[in-house]
């Protein structure tokens, strides 16, 4: 075949592959984050490969760390023992104040459908364009996951909510460091509402703050108001480290979230809203 | 049936190493762009079309792991793998300093398309990871060409 009726043929292949990838786009730019069926198709066939590489490198490492460090394990449990003694003690502390207001058997319901409602899942992935916008777990819809549940770090601070393509075995995390994110909430001290929302960067944004007001200070907890009918009320976000003003209508609040995304290596999906339960 | 078993294991290698990567810090994938190297080795191996193929394949993955646009890294790495293969057929660009040269000037090329489709898509700045970004090209460079030496090294004691 001559040269220039090979290179036609190859620019035919690149525009082909061009075209069908500039419709692929378009077709999604007016829906934004929604679903779409041959992304759903690609995440759910290499998600599981994704999972099983993660689980081989982990058990790898599991090896290594029960094998070498060994001699660490004695007092981190002392540690570990004195911080469930701790727990022990609060647990009771609650569970006596929430018997003063509930009947005993009312409670220990409760609290077991509370346990049955949250789900322990590992991260084994973050966004390959932007690691702060959504993460991928190892639970899915077998699971019981489902869109919009919400996820939590160790420590019980807001990280985002599952969103589409939910997989099998695996799912997504939309992070509230992403700037297409919105969360309904309040400063904990005089309870100024607003919405949170990612910058891209690791940090959020708390907005439609008006400039007049007075009730936000620098350093202030920020907490979920559950009035988005998302996320449940009372978890916490992160705190303000700054506000500024400019000629704009609205302060610029910046939040910066609790939940550490290099040590986010285990999280909490909860399946049903607390307060639900309670 | 010997090409789809060896570009399927560069794949399976590239998604191995963004895995871990992932999972060690998930700004070492900023650093590293593993599945372009896949395309530009096997599009300087075999073709354009080759290139260009396999280019819209690990974008379309690398987009699968992405929140956002379904297509933006495909489109990018579709013309990256094209592109590989086409300046390939007409220079040498085996030796390790062109070797070097070469990749360095393609994923630069690659990073600009995708910031540019991104900027437009989603009207706003990328996240550069503290700047690590700006180093892709460059890391991912100096991986990939003594990475391909070694490759072309092994199929000549092959051969």
């Amino acid at each position: 075949m001559p040269l220039f009726l090979k290179e036609r043929k190859s620019l035919v292949v690149l525009t082909a592959l061009i075209f069908f990838q500039l419709i692929l786009i378009s077709a999604q730019v007016p829906l934004g984050y929604g679903e779409n069926y041959f992304e759903k198709a690609v995440f759910s066939i290499f998600s599981p490969v994704q999972h099983g590489i993660l689980s081989l490198s982990r058990s790898i490492g599991e090896f290594w760390k029960n094998y070498f460090y060994l001699q660490n394990v004695q007092s981190q449990n002392r540690k570990m023992k004195d911080e469930m003694f701790l727990l022990r003690q609060e647990n009771n502390l609650l569970r006596n104040a929430l018997e003063n207001l509930r009947s005993k058997k009312e409670i220990e319901e409760s609290l077991l459908k509370l346990h049955e409602n949250i789900l322990v899942a590992q991260v084994i992935g973050f966004d390959a364009s932007n690691f702060y916008k959504s993460a991928v777990i190892n639970k899915g819809s077998l699971d019981g996951l489902k869109k919009d549940m919400v996820v939590l770090d160790k420590n019980g601070s807001l990280v985002g909510r599952i969103i589409n393509p939910v997989a099998l075995k695996e799912s997504r995390v939309q992070l509230i460091t992403d700037n297409e994110s919105g969360v309904g909430v309040f400063s904990q001290s005089k309870k100024v509402m607003g919405i949170l929302s990612g910058d891209d960067k690791g940090n959020c944004f708390l907005e439609y703050i008006h400039v007049t007001t007075e009730d936000i200070y620098e350093g202030e907890d920020i907490i979920t108001s559950g009035k988005d009918g998302l996320f449940p009320s009372g978890i916490k976000v992160g705190k303000i480290v700054s506000i500024t003003t400019s000629t704009s209508l609205f302060k610029q609040v910046k939040i910066e979230p609790y939940f550490d995304i290099r040590d986010l290596d285990q999280v909490a999906v909860i399946m049903r809203d607390p307060l639900e339960i309670f | 049936m010997k090409d789809f078993v060896k570009v399927s294991l560069g794949i399976i290698i590239a998604f191995l190493l963004h895995t871990i990567l992932n999972k060690i810090s998930p700004s070492l994938v900023l650093l590293f762009n593993v599945f372009s190297l896949v395309v530009i080795y096997f599009g300087v191996e075999k073709n354009e079309i080759f290139g260009a193929c396999l280019g819209t394949f690990c974008g379309l993955i690398q987009d699968s792991f992405s929140l956002g646009v379904f297509g933006v890294a495909g489109l990018a790495k579709t013309i990256t793998g094209f592109t590989a293969g086409y300046v390939a057929k007409k220079i040498d660009v085996l030796p390790f300093l062109r070797s070097f040269i070469f990749i360095f000037l393609l994923i630069s090329f690659e990073f600009i398309l995708w910031a540019l489709l991104y900027s437009f898509i989603f009207s706003g700045s990328i996240n550069t990871g503290r700047g690590s970004i700006f180093f892709q090209p460059l890391s991912t460079a100096l991986v990939g060409s003594v990475l391909f030496f070694f490759l072309r090294k092994f199929k000549r004691s092959e051969l």
